[in-house]
């Protein structure tokens, strides 16, 4: 068993709490303990950052010291939250002066930033720790004939500090879908469009323009369900799509919910039976 | 010899109805833009592409590669062909721009967009001796704020690559907010043409980024287009340009991550758009599905202590907006009559090892995912 430190970010908590349960259970089947890092906070979401940077180093600070504290490696299962946490990280590792600074603030909670612990996302984690294997012996109910649509999201690709795979041609979502035994579509036109979550509240219509052409893009492509390793790019999907002015109603897929479902869950428990738009493939 | 195919791009509006590719054997070694002269010199003298330093200076050399934006004389063959398995790689030229011929654009609509947002220094008189002999003093703190930013060499790969330009036609461009930010940090700059270069900004789709960092990633320079949007955000909401959605999110973020240390998605709509139904219609469909709503986000166990740091950093620092004390004081409300306890009491209670709670502060605990039967 590994175990590993999870940070939920906003993402698990309040109307997606039940999601949490999902991810433990589908984690236990690849042999992997998540232990819930509860007092972290919400990294700021890439937002906080035009506030005051430094600000959005300090509170990720203290989020990887958490998991530190406990000896732990932290798994980040948000595309968005992975990046300003390892730039976080990536800025505190190089400058001794700004570790030194924030350290002294996290002193009157007991923590430390030591640099010492790796940040995964869920991507990496399955690759370099899981590894495709367990994932394939966990499967009891293989996605065959399900046609998904690989969609990675920005943040786990760009830029190329931070970045997980291969910016350019990466490999590690199809793998993990195979692994489900799915069918993997990963090249269709718009398979790098941004999915335009974080313009919903800054400019709208762009959110709205994004997801135009990759939901027409995987709909040409002949997809029965679009599959991302972002709870963002899924929001995008499930929730905004539905504002667009003729919704073509593709549906969509967290990552760990079609793990959760081919390991053996059935639709409800594994999340795809939540979703505002509907999941019809059995 | 190891060699592969390179597919061209080939267009001249002035024989070409419409363009079509062609292939080049060309061999595996030095950079891509080896590869393009090799093809010059050996194989097709009517090839265009634009090159001059060899040295990743002039920026003349981006084109793309099966897509990608890339600066031809820093790119090493090997390297595509590693990351391209072997397959031919597709050369077009940059996106976003008119195609002059083959793999030549035209630059000018992208320089013209960069022009709007003053991308020069506008002295400051005070600052700036009038004496053109007299020097004007530059410390090396200063150059800091803007030292990435001077690098870029205007190669255009951000522009091609950008998301924002591909779906917003008055999108001023990475690379120029980039340029535009650079004296917005400049002390020898003058406080007007600093306003004057945000409200151009704004009108020029400052809100419209998408945050991708694509840009980020294929400068060849190191420049950070997507962070100085950021920094430029700030600039704006703190010289009082608050009323667009974009101002009221960070407003959001700000006090609610202070409050809770959490966003609220419930009541994102409502506080940026001021609509009411979004947060009703989604807690109404969550529970048609079965899943219980929470209005407000657990509180964390380090909360007050989290509130410590985040006010110590903000005392500090060059920030965009003031917590909005009264806006902390209703969310901690709406907080203790859900929970029936003040904010602090809560805290306290929800992670005392209580196994026997019930109610709602039971109910927290299961959201946080321990056991509590
Ligand atoms: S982060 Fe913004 S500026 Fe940079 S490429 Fe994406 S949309 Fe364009
Ligand atoms: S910011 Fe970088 S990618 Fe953009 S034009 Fe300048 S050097 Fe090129
Ligand atoms: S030829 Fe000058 S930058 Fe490539």
């Amino acid at each position: 068993m590994i175990k590993v430190g999870f940070y939920q970010g906003c993402c698990f908590q309040g109307q997606d709490a039940h999601m949490f349960e999902t991810m433990k259970e589908v984690f236990r089947m690849i042999d992997v303990e998540l232990e819930l890092l509860e007092e972290t906070t919400c990294c700021g979401g890439n937002t906080i950052d035009e506030e005051n940077r430094k600000l959005s180093y300090a509170i990720n600070a203290r989020n990887i010291a958490l998991a530190e504290a406990k000896g732990l490696d932290m798994l980040i299962s948000c595309n968005t939250c992975y990046m300003v946490i390892a730039k976080a990280k990536n800025a505190l590792d190089n400058n001794k002066k700004l570790r030194d600074e924030i350290n002294e603030l996290l002193k009157e909670e007991g923590l430390e930033y030591r640099g010492t612990n790796k940040i995964y996302h869920l991507l990496d984690f399955f690759r370099d720790v899981v590894g495709y294997d367990r994932i394939r012996k966990a499967v009891k109910r293989p996605l065959k004939g399900w046609k998904v649509g690989a969609y990675y999201g920005c943040h786990v690709l760009y830029p190329k500090h931070t970045a997980i795979d291969d910016g350019d041609n990466p490999s590690s979502l199809q793998e993990v879908l195979k692994a489900l035994g799915a069918e993997v579509i990963d090249d269709y036109e718009a398979k790098d469009t941004c999915c335009g979550y974080h313009a919903f509240f800054t400019d709208k219509t762009m959110t709205m323009k994004k997801l135009n052409r990759i939901l027409g893009s995987v709909k040409k492509a002949g997809v029965d369900i679009v599959a991302t390793p972002c709870p963002l790019c899924f929001k995008s999907f499930d929730i905004y799509q539905l504002q667009m002015e003729n919704p073509p109603m593709v549906p969509s897929a967290f990552l760990p919910e079609l793990m959760a479902y081919a390991f053996g869950l059935d639709k409800r428990k594994s999340g795809l039976g939540h979703h505002l738009i509907e999941v019809k493939k059995e | 010899m190891e060699t592969v195919t390179l597919k061209v791009f080939r267009f001249d509006p002035e024989k070409d109805k419409i363009p079509y590719y062609r292939d080049y054997e060309v061999p595996v070694e030095g950079t891509l833009l080896n590869a393009l002269l090799y093809i010059k010199e050996n194989l097709d003298p009517t090839i265009s592409f634009r090159a001059f330093c060899r040295s990743e200076v002039c920026g003349s050399c981006s084109v793309r590669v099966n897509g990608k934006t890339k600066l031809a004389c820093k790119t090493p063959m090997k390297e595509l062909v590693k990351t391209w398995k072997g397959k031919p790689l597709r050369i077009d030229p940059l996106n976003h721009m008119k195609v002059i011929r083959d793999l030549v654009v035209d630059i000018d609509k992208p320089i013209e967009k960069m022009k709007t947002l003053i991308p020069w220094l506008v002295p400051d008189p005070r600052v700036v001796p009038s004496d053109p002999r007299h020097e004007s003093i530059i410390y090396p703190e200063e150059m800091e704020l803007y030292k990435d930013q001077i690098h870029c060499m205007l190669c255009f790969s951000c522009y091609s690559a950008c998301e924002a330009v591909e779906d917003n036609e008055r999108y001023r461009g990475p690379f120029a907010f980039s340029k535009a930010y650079r004296f917005q940090v400049d002390r020898r700059d003058i406080e007007t043409a600093k306003e004057k270069r945000i409200r151009y900004s704004i009108s020029g789709g400052l809100w419209s980024c998408v945050q991708c960092q694509k840009c980020i990633h294929v400068c060849p320079k190191g420049v950070k287009p997507a962070e100085d949007i950021q920094n430029l955000r700030g600039q704006a909401v703190k010289k009082g340009f608050t009323d667009k959605p974009g101002a009221k999110k960070l407003k959001h973020y700000v006090d609610w991550i202070y409050a809770t240390g959490q966003i609220n998605r419930l009541y994102l709509p409502e506080e940026v758009y001021g609509n009411k139904e979004a947060r009703k219609k989604l807690t109404e469909e969550y529970e048609r599905m079965g899943i219980e709503v929470w209005e407000v986000p657990k509180p964390t166990k380090g909360l007050m202590k989290f509130r410590d740091i985040y006010l110590e950093i903000l005392s500090r620092e060059d920030k965009a907006l003031e917590l909005d004390f009264s806006h902390v004081r209703k969310i901690d409300k709406m907080v203790s009559d859900i929970f029936k306890a003040d904010i602090c009491t809560i805290v306290d209670r929800a992670h005392q090892n209580n196994r026997k709670s019930k109610g709602l502060i039971g109910k927290l605990k299961g959201l946080l995912g321990g056991s509590d039967d």
